[in-house]
This record gives C-alpha cells, sequence and structure tokens, in this order.
C-alpha cells in the first residue's frame, strides 16, 4: 500500500469520526430546537413530528435571552477596549523597549491564564465585599474581563510592536514627523492587524467566559454563558438549551474563522487557548 | 539605565502587567488569608487553622482531590496522546490535510458548556446513541450513560475540547523539524517508532510539556464538564469550593481553593518532569 492509498483511507475514516464528533451533535442540536411543544419528540420518531420556530420566539419573547444577549453583547466589545487600552504602553515596552526583566515580565503577563477561573472569581468576589463595592458588578465583570485577558492582548501587541521597523520611524523623524504623524504612518501600518485580533480575541473570550460572569454577575447579570448553564442545570428543558447553545456557538464560529484570517500570517499559537 | 528611563519603563508597564500582578496577586492573597481565618465576611476574623484542620478530616474534601486529579492528569494524557500521531501526519501538507486540520480544530471554537449539552444530547437516556445501538440489536434496551460513575464523559468532553490545543502547539512543534534531520535518521536505519522516540520526542518535548500543563491546569479546576456530565456522587474542587462559597462559609471555600492553586502548580510541576524523564529514558 503507497502512502497516498494510506492517506486516503485515514483521511476517510477521519471524516466519519468528526461526522460523529461534530455533524450529529449539532444537527441533533438544531432538530431539538425546532421540536414543536405541541407534539413532543419521542424516542420512536426518527424526526421531531411538528417542526416549528416556536422554541425560537418562546426563547426570545418569555426569557432573559434579550437581557443576557444585551448584556453579553455590550460588556465584550467595551472589555476588548479597555483590554487594548491597557495592554498597549506595557506591549510598547515588552516589544521595543530593552530593560532587564523583559523575559520575566513577558511570563508574568500569563498569569491570569495559570490561575483557574473559578478561584479568580470566587476570591474576586470576596475583594469586592471586603471593599464595599460589591453592588457595582457590572462594572466589576467588565474590570475582571478586561484584566484577565489581557495576556492575549498583550502577547499579540508585544509582537506587532516588535514588527514596526526601526527604518520607517527613523525616516518619518528625518522628514520632521510629529509625535502623532510619526505614529499614525510608522506604527499604525504595522500594529493594524494586532489591534484586529486583539480586540476580537477579547471579544470572543469575553463573551464566552462562564465563570466570573456566573459567580460574581450572580443573580442579577445574566449573560449567554450563564443563562445557558441555567437552563442545563435548574430549568433543564432540552429544546430550550438547544436554542442557546446555538445562539451562543453560531456567532462565535464566524467571528473565529475571522480571526484565524487575520492571524494566518502570525503564530496560531498565539489566539488559541481557551477552556 | 537611567532613572529616568527605568521610571518610563515601569510607567509603561504599571497600566498592563501592573493590573495584572496586582489583580491575581490580591486574588491569591485574600485566598490564603481568608483559609486561615482573616478577612471574614461574616464573623470576627483572627488567625485559625481550624478551617484547615476540619477540611482535611473531611471524606468529600479527599475525594474531591482524587477525582479532580483523576481528571486532570487523565484528560492531559489523553489529548496529548491522540494529538502526537495526528501532529505527526499532518507534518506534511496533503490533498485535504488542510481541511483535516480545520476539523479537528473546531472543537476549539465551541463552547465547553455547549459541548457539555450536545454530548449529553447525543448520550441521553432516549438519545440518539442509545437508539442506534438498539437498532444495531447490540442493546436490548437503552442504558443510563449520563452521569456515569467513572466520569468516562467528564473525560471524553475534556479530551474532546482539549486535543485540539495539544495538537496545535505539537503541530507547530512537528513541523519545525526539517527533513534532512528526520531523513539522517532514516539512513541510519531508524524505523518509524525509532524516529519518533530518538528525534521527534526529544525535539518537540518543551511543546508536549505546555500542553500537558495547559490542559492539566484546565482540567483539574473543571467546574461546568463535572456539573453537566459528570457524576452526581463526587464533586470536582470547584464544585466543591462554589458550594461552600454559595453557603457563605468562606473560609472553607479560601482552604478548597488553595489546595487546588498548589494541586495545579505541583501537579504541572511533576507532570512536566515525568514527561521529561519518560522521554529521557527512551533517548538511550
Amino acid at each position: 500500500m503507497t502512502i497516498e492509498q494510506l492517506n486516503k483511507i485515514l483521511l476517510i475514516s477521519l471524516l466519519l469520526v468528526c461526522a460523529i464528533w461534530l455533524i450529529i451533535p449539532f444537527t441533533m442540536a438544531v432538530l431539538w430546537s425546532l421540536v414543536d411543544p405541541s407534539e413532543p419528540w419521542t424516542a420512536d420518531k426518527v424526526l421531531p413530528p411538528v417542526i416549528s420556530l416556536y422554541r425560537w420566539v418562546d426563547m426570545w419573547e418569555n426569557s432573559s435571552l434579550k437581557s443576557a444577549l444585551i448584556a453579553s453583547y455590550t460588556l465584550a466589545p467595551s472589555a476588548a477596549l479597555l483590554s487594548l487600552l491597557l495592554a498597549m504602553p506595557t506591549s510598547f515596552a515588552l516589544g521595543r523597549l530593552e530593560f532587564p526583566g523583559r523575559e520575566l515580565a513577558k511570563m508574568l503577563c500569563l498569569l491570569p491564564l495559570v490561575v483557574p477561573a473559578f478561584i479568580t472569581a470566587i476570591f474576586f468576589t470576596s475583594l469586592l465585599y471586603q471593599v464595599g463595592l460589591s453592588s457595582w458588578r457590572p462594572g466589576a465583570i467588565l474590570f475582571a474581563h478586561a484584566i484577565l485577558f489581557m495576556p492575549f492582548a498583550i502577547r499579540i501587541m508585544t509582537v506587532s510592536f516588535e514588527q514596526v521597523r526601526q527604518d520607517h520611524i527613523d525616516a518619518a523623524r528625518n522628514l520632521g514627523a510629529s509625535h502623532w504623524a510619526r505614529f499614525r504612518v510608522a506604527y499604525l501600518p504595522a500594529l493594524k492587524p494586532g489591534i484586529f485580533a486583539t480586540l476580537l480575541i477579547v471579544f470572543i473570550q469575553s463573551i464566552e467566559e462562564f465563570a466570573i460572569a456566573f459567580i460574581v454577575g450572580s443573580p442579577d447579570i445574566v449573560t449567554i454563558p450563564t443563562l445557558l448553564y441555567a437552563a442545563l442545570g435548574q430549568d433543564y428543558v432540552r429544546p430550550n438549551a438547544a436554542v442557546l447553545s446555538l445562539i451562543l456557538v453560531v456567532p462565535n464560529v464566524i467571528l473565529m474563522l475571522i480571526l484565524e484570517r487575520l492571524l494566518r500570517s502570525a503564530n496560531p499559537t498565539l489566539s488559541s487557548g481557551k477552556g | 539605565m537611567t532613572l529616568r528611563r527605568g521610571l518610563l519603563i515601569i510607567g509603561l508597564l504599571t497600566p498592563g502587567l501592573g493590573l495584572i500582578l496586582a489583580l491575581i496577586g490580591t486574588v491569591v492573597y485574600i485566598a490564603v488569608s481568608q483559609s486561615f481565618g482573616f478577612y471574614s465576611l461574616n464573623g470576627i476574623s483572627e488567625f485559625s487553622t481550624e478551617f484547615w484542620s476540619k477540611m482535611v478530616g473531611r471524606k468529600i474534601f479527599k475525594r474531591s482531590i482524587q477525582y479532580s486529579i483523576y481528571i486532570g492528569v487523565l484528560s492531559a494524557i489523553f489529548s496529548v496522546a491522540l494529538a502526537y500521531p495526528l501532529a505527526i501526519w499532518l507534518r506534511k501538507p496533503f490533498a485535504g490535510s488542510n481541511l483535516i486540520g480545520a476539523i479537528l480544530k473546531a472543537p476549539l471554537l465551541v463552547h465547553g458548556l455547549v459541548a457539555a449539552f450536545l454530548f449529553v444530547n447525543v448520550i441521553s437516556y432516549h438519545g440518539i446513541l442509545n437508539q442506534f445501538m438498539q437498532w444495531l440489536g447490540i442493546w436490548s434496551e437503552p442504558r443510563r450513560l449520563q452521569n456515569d460513575p467513572n466520569a468516562y464523559s467528564v473525560l471524553i468532553l475534556q479530551t474532546w475540547k482539549n486535543m485540539p490545543f495539544a495538537l496545535l502547539l505539537l503541530t507547530g512543534a512537528v513541523q519545525s523539524i526539517s527533513d534532512d534531520v528526520l531523513d539522517a535518521a532514516r539512513d541510519l536505519g531508524a524505523g518509524k517508532w525509532d524516529r519518533f522516540r530518538r528525534v521527534i520526542a526529544p525535539l518537540t518535548i518543551s511543546s508536549m510539556q505546555a500542553a500537558m500543563v495547559i490542559i492539566f491546569i484546565g482540567a483539574v479546576a473543571d467546574f461546568s464538564f463535572q456539573v453537566i456530565a459528570g457524576p452526581t456522587n463526587k464533586q470536582s474542587l470547584s464544585q466543591l469550593m462554589v458550594s461552600f462559597k454559595g453557603r457563605g462559609d468562606w473560609h472553607s471555600a479560601a482552604v478548597v481553593g488553595v489546595s487546588l492553586m498548589v494541586i495545579a502548580l505541583v501537579g504541572s510541576a511533576i507532570l512536566a518532569a515525568v514527561a521529561r524523564i519518560i522521554m529521557r529514558g527512551r533517548i538511550k
């Protein structure tokens, strides 16, 4: 058997495994989200007997879905922007300045990724109680998200700052460009993909984040993941959980594909690693 | 370095690294202090080892530790063991290899809670798996697969979610090995297995350790997979910590939290060291 034949067999078997792994579960979720409550989908039927969008409409009108969507989609862009702004000076220092302890500083920036999320969530809540800010929940979640996902922002922006070419900066300076003009012509073009990638990755991480939103936000603030968690636990209704799963997963897959395109030239390991 | 430059660098690092250190530092400090009775939210704050001694004697705590380590270690091993052959297979591009890479990476895009729901949906009592097995005639009646006592569901979910991450790290490492090195090994008569243990394994060990450690830390602190798909008679450390916190018992939650941090730290070091020793042993 040649290598090509072997690859073909491996390929087909792998696609089969992936069908079981991805296609079947997602098809089941789509079908469950379409089950009409007038007739239940029992085990003896291959497909749901009555199909309708009732569950989608019902979830939209009669659950906290709307407020969860608003909360998630206001929180995430704010966290992305805040994280980017806070990460910029540090990334500039790490990417363009030589100083003793730079490697150590780079390592320390990864700290939020090593401490388990639930520990951060619980003792951050405790801290909020200690300093009397426990009613400041939306701000607290925003602050925590911006800082916890800053490792991604710092890593990406450090690489972007490293890629700014010194001769461009020097040329701009020789031509008499002001600080702002130098930033615009020499830095910005090299930083742009990094800025987009940072905004996108923190956005996605924040939309998906569960521990902080669940512990710090409960019970007042509902995001999509905490709503899904509730739908899977205390009020488990399978079609509703299916609707929520699809609402959480579909936009993120599209955003991730855009991110992948943005980062194709960059190191892929920078953009991954969510749990 | 002049004083001015030093101040400039510190000033630049403060909003980013400074805030990270402040937040994580405070969180760890509060956790450790609360585990020793300080910063009480509903009583007197004074030094006490009572919370530790009480917790250590509890059966539920011991079981949680064992269970979390079981999940953490096995998830890391399974993910890396599955990712290695795939990374080597995908080392050189061939027709369809991009598609395979994309499909294998897909779980990275799926939220853990969604993955848990999809999985529970498939294995439920009247789910498609049960029906399929009955249709094949292998099982005569549906079986209860959800929340199985050995936590196979949790292990499957962890591996499903984390294998792509290990694959990402290992693919990078495996692809950076030049053909010359592998050809040289082949010329010297090394078979497939020898090429793996003498060339690929030693050259990719740091990526492998990184993957192991990151997956271990994530899995040992698992909450959502355990709550949704895990055994009902066992609790993971995160779950135990959340339940103490829910009852307002912050000090016990802190004891569990600090233990979890120590286990994550020590466990990572042991895993990384063991991986290195095993690989070294093979190189001889």
